[in-house]
């Protein structure tokens, strides 16, 4: 029942309503310009952040995150372009009802999908994660290596399209946070004697380089590419774009099993709304009464994967809260945020800021509502704005703020190095099909993982068996490594059915 | 043959990363090696880079006919990285102001931005707001030229 005083608390501030109001406009912004990610834009406001309250900060931040999942589906519906991976499986639906006149109708369906999805994972987070946090309090560092490993090897292999790549990914990740001195010895790894490189890669300048600053280098290829293309726009009134229940009806059940299956699949580190829309999507369209519809502009297509995109966003806070352990990329660059203003994630976050937690979740409520408004009454006029912006003129512009943004964050240099370095390392590892995400992630959770391996040892005097004799801990392996299995059954399965194509490559 | 190249790199990332690793020294009484997480994730990598070797090597290769649509794109991503290296660069000579009203338009060039006048409003635009912005209003301390500093000379 924290969250009510912490409700209160935030809506009888009104520089905090404000920036919820701002976050929630350009979230939506952000989220619904093809290639520009709400990962991309916190991580570019990330440094002004260090100027303020660490409530202001999170809040703006979260809600960016938030809206720019729901922004996604703007793009999906009237540009034809899904402006998040997520957004895609929206797409499939939304732009076959954009064409026959009924943009408002679906941006509306998908609003308010997005509006319940939303609700109900932060219900979900709100709910359990009191009770997370305190079950984490009890586990040793066998059980969170354990769950550390399972995190690593899920993120590794479960997302992105080769297992292979995915490790290799988060292996690179480990390897570029293991730079500087060891926090326990005090001895120098790969530092080659520079000072710099003694202090560590940072966080900050690593994400704004790999989302940003690499989004600007693929966003230039992409120009090359594609020089004659246009986005085809469908905005237009139509014949009827008003929303009655009626038709809203048979929508609400794939919304709420949507935002059900969303906020499982949310507190799963790594997996993400991609993968939530999309079995979500094919969920609904299984038990649907009109599967033929499906695909070519059902609205039930729109309800199901806006959902469950919207429900991942609170319960992906659920394991970074109470563990330390991101769920997605904007959780990692909210972990930064977090340390940036010295308050230490993890199981104890609920004993030192358990106010601060429960307002920062207050802030991401109001922040559905404003969006939600804004959604329902003015997506297409967002949707208009977004053509008005000259990406030829944008693009430029986030290339001169990422280095501004990253040396801002220490003021230092080394940082502007470090950015510039892991920006062409991302565009690298985008074009040719590595996992960014586990990547990022990785880099965010190895010095923990270090941290709680090596006192593991220690406890068992050198001793692996540590992490299977304890049953925590071998539950959490064993998910891992089964994650990990099914994936590859997957991944033969599909090449059996395609033979001859690239398979997992 | 990308396969085969992915592969090779990571293999000599991983042959890096344990090399490197090579010189942490043993670890004290009662302490576990400060190195053994970076040797653990670079002989995971090896084993990857092995795997992806071995893949390429049995899989028959392909010739990709769409590689020099590519090559010209992937010039002007190697253009505008060597141009952010340069400008990152530049910053610790010439400070923020100088680097930054001549990357400006360099950059809205590569972007397709033609017009003269745009070009030539970002020389001054670009510079100022981002000064104002972070240097002045955030407060972060400007970055200082250590050869010469145009803002050092126009603040006298």
């Amino acid at each position: 029942m924290d969250i009510f005083p912490a409700l209160l608390s935030v809506i009888s501030d009104p520089m905090l309503l404000a920036a919820i109001l701002l976050a929630a406009v350009v979230g939506m912004i952000v989220g619904a310009i093809p290639g520009l990610t709400a990962s991309a834009a916190i991580a570019m406001l990330l440094p002004i952040t260090f100027y303020m309250d660490p409530l202001f900060a999170l809040a703006f931040l979260y809600v960016i995150g938030k809206s720019g999942r729901y922004g996604g589906s703007i793009a999906a519906i009237l540009f034809n372009t899904p402006g998040t991976a997520a957004s895609a499986a929206t797409q499939l639906d939304g732009y076959p009802l954009a064409k026959s006149g009924k943009a408002g109708k679906a941006m509306k369906v998908a609003t308010i999908s997005s509006v319940i999805g939303d609700f109900m994972g932060d219900i979900m987070l709100v709910v359990g994660v009191g009770f997370i946090a305190a079950l984490a309090l009890k586990l040793g560092p066998p059980e969170t290596f354990a769950i550390y490993f399972a995190a690593f090897v899920v993120i590794g292999s479960v997302i992105g399209k080769s297992i292979l790549k995915g490790l290799a990914s988060a292996f690179i990740g480990i390897l570029v946070a293991m730079v500087g001195l060891d926090p326990i010895s005090s001895q120098e790894r790969y530092t080659f004697g520079s000072f710099d490189l003694s202090n560590g890669i940072g966080l900050v300048p690593l994400m704004i380089g790999v989302f940003v600053l690499g989004e600007v280098f693929a966003q230039l290829e992409e120009r090359k590419k594609a020089k004659n293309a246009e986005i085809e726009v469908n905005d237009q009134a139509g014949d009827d774009n008003t929303l009655t229940w009626d038709e809203y009806k048979p929508c609400l059940p794939h919304a709420l099993r949507g935002g059900v299956i969303g906020a499982f699949i949310g507190v799963l580190p790594g997996l993400g709304s991609a993968i939530a829309a999309f079995i979500s999507y094919g969920e609904g369209k299984r038990r649907a009464t009109n599967p033929e519809k499906w695909g070519k502009g059902a609205l039930e297509g729109v309800a199901a994967p806006e959902a469950a995109n919207n429900a991942v966003s609170g319960p992906s806070m659920a394991p970074l809260l109470t563990l330390g352990i991101p769920g997605s990329t904007i959780g990692a660059i909210l972990l930064g945020v977090f340390l940036i203003h010295g308050i230490q994630v993890g199981p104890t976050l609920f004993l030192t800021d358990k106010e601060l937690v429960y307002r920062l979740f207050a802030c991401g409520m109001l922040g559905i509502l404003a969006y939600g408004l804004i959604g329902y009454f003015g997506a297409t006029q967002v949707a208009r704005i977004i053509l008005k912006i000259p990406t030829n003129v944008l693009y430029p512009m986030i290339f001169l703020t990422s280095f501004v943004a990253a040396y801002s964050a220490r003021g230092s240099m080394f940082d502007v190095t470090v950015m510039t370095v892991a920006g062409f390392v991302g565009w690298l590892m985008r074009k040719y099909d590595f996992n960014i995400a586990a990547f990022v992630i990785s880099f965010v959770l190895a010095k923990g993982a270090e941290e709680t391996f090596r006192q593991s040892m220690l406890m068992s005097d050198g001793g692996a068996l540590v992490f299977i004799e304890r049953p925590i801990a071998a539950l959490f392996l064993a998910i891992g490594l089964a994650a990990m299995a099914f994936r590859i059954r997957t991944i033969l399965h599909e090449q059996k059915i395609a033979q001859g194509g690239l398979g997992d490559a | 043959m990308r396969a085969l190249s992915e592969g090779v790199v990571l293999f000599a990332l991983g042959l890096f990363a344990i090399i490197g690793v090579w010189n942490v020294p043993a670890a004290a009484d009662n302490e576990t090696w400060a190195g053994i997480v970076p040797f653990g994730a670079g002989l995971g990598l090896l084993i990857i880079a092995a795997f992806m070797i071995l893949g390429a090597l049995r899989s028959p290769t392909s010739n990709d006919k769409s590689q020099s649509a590519e090559n010209n794109a992937v010039l002007e991503i190697l253009a505008l990285f060597a141009i952010a290296l340069l400008y990152q660069h530049s910053i610790r000579w010439f400070g923020y102001v100088l680097p930054t009203a001549i990357t400006a338009p360099v950059v809205l060039y590569m972007f397709g931005v033609r017009s003269k006048i745009g070009l030539a409003v970002s020389v001054v635009l670009c510079p100022l707001i981002y000064h104002i912005i972070f240097f002045e209003l955030l407060g972060v301390f400007p970055p200082f030229g250590e050869v010469f500093d145009l803002l050092d000379a126009i603040q006298g």
